[in-house]
């Protein structure tokens, strides 16, 4: 009887509190034990660049998401540099240098990621010539090989008929 | 009930789905367009579905340039520090290692057998450590570092690009990186990846000094 009326107690507590928090509260405390900075503007700037940075170790997430080891350091990594005035850029380059362009989430535009940027525009222009080409081609045709009109259909069509 | 169309001929029905015929362009949109883009993706598929590719390995920025300095402690001793500046004009390798990797364990042995042979001196670099279960790990398991370096905080480890562990360097006369192995190290990749770049390196060592 006691147990039950703890559990009870406590599953009431830990609902009031998880609502009280709000769950990303909650979750980011998991992710991170840090405090946050106490400039908003660079707090803001902090979470802008940890968005953008890959987790080397668990590939498709940031480093802001990413409960993993390396995401933790590179994080405190990122807030240390912040607080010594560096740039964003000075960031990225710091990353970059060390990881290679991979760490970047937001590809630069830059010539050797020229490919990158480009492959879609240059799909969709291809992709319209050939639908221009076909299209004319079509309109091109000679209508030789329409049936020849038949017996008036009864009815005018689209009047429900078909 | 709608009469039967008549069947319209071959070539109108190429025209009308577009295909310009008996033409050098029809040859071309028939045959040499799909055939390209059969290449295309065949040459696409070949090196992205290349069973022996590590999709995680990735190119590191830090090949040809110089090998991050650094001072920490020894595993053995929280008083005694070693610094990679004190091999310098000598090839070594650095093997970045943590008692929680699984993988670096399997290595181990072969890392004993390299340092039986003595060819290069093997900096190991155990980061995100427990101080205690690192030299619990180097009794146990043998040591196979010259120095065993201890990265409790990942610094120097960030600074080398490590993303996983086991990763190994190789560093050439000149303190510059010339070659990053990732997985555990087996003694076939030693001789076919380590041993001719450390006997280059040698080589061209010698020739600039002579």
């Amino acid at each position: 009887m006691k147990p039950a009326i703890w559990l009870m107690l406590t599953m009431l507590g830990l609902g009031a509190s998880s609502g009280a928090l709000a769950g990303a509260a909650t979750l980011d405390a998991k992710v991170d034990n840090h405090d946050q900075l106490i400039d908003p503007a660079l707090q803001a700037r902090f979470e802008s660049i940890t968005k953008q940075l890959r987790c080397l170790v668990c590939q498709n997430e940031s480093i802001a998401d990413s409960n993993a080891q390396l995401a933790g350091d590179l994080r405190r990594e990122v807030r240390e540099q912040l607080l010594a005035g560096r740039t964003d850029a000075e960031i990225f380059d710091f990353m970059t240098a060390r990881y290679g362009e991979f760490v970047r989430f937001n590809t630069p535009l830059e010539g050797k990621t020229l490919a990158i940027w480009g492959a879609p525009f240059f799909l969709l222009i291809a992709g319209a010539i050939v639908v221009f080409r076909v299209t004319r081609a079509r309109s091109r045709l000679p209508l030789d090989d329409e049936p020849s009109p038949g017996p008036a259909a009864p009815g005018h069509p689209g009047s429900g008929q078909r | 009930m709608r009469p039967p169309r008549p069947r319209p001929s071959r070539k109108a029905q190429a025209r009308r789905r577009g295909w310009p015929d008996d033409s050098g362009a029809g040859l071309m949109w028939k045959f040499l367009v799909p055939m390209g883009a059969f290449l295309a993706l065949a040459v696409l598929f070949a090196l992205g579905l290349n069973p022996n590719r590590d999709i995680r390995a990735l190119p590191s920025p830090l090949i040809g340039k110089a090998a991050p300095a650094f001072t920490l402690s020894v595993v053995e001793d929280p008083a005694r520090s070693f610094s990679n500046a004190s091999l310098e004009g000598q090839v070594y390798v650095l093997n970045a290692f943590g008692t929680w990797c699984a993988p670096c364990r399997e290595e181990q042995d072969t890392l004993l057998e390299i340092a039986k042979q003595g060819v290069v001196p093997i900096v190991g670099l155990d980061f995100n450590d427990d101080r205690a279960r690192a030299q619990r790990w180097l009794r146990e398991l043998g040591n196979p570092y010259t120095a065993a370096a201890f990265d409790p905080d990942e610094r120097v480890a960030i600074d080398w690009g490590v993303y996983g562990a086991p990763e190994t360097f190789l560093v050439d006369t000149h303190g510059k990186i010339i070659f990053k192995y990732i997985s555990p190290m087996t003694l076939d990749v030693w001789q076919r990846e380590f041993m001719p770049r450390i006997a280059a390196a040698r080589a061209a060592a010698r020739k600039a000094g002579a």
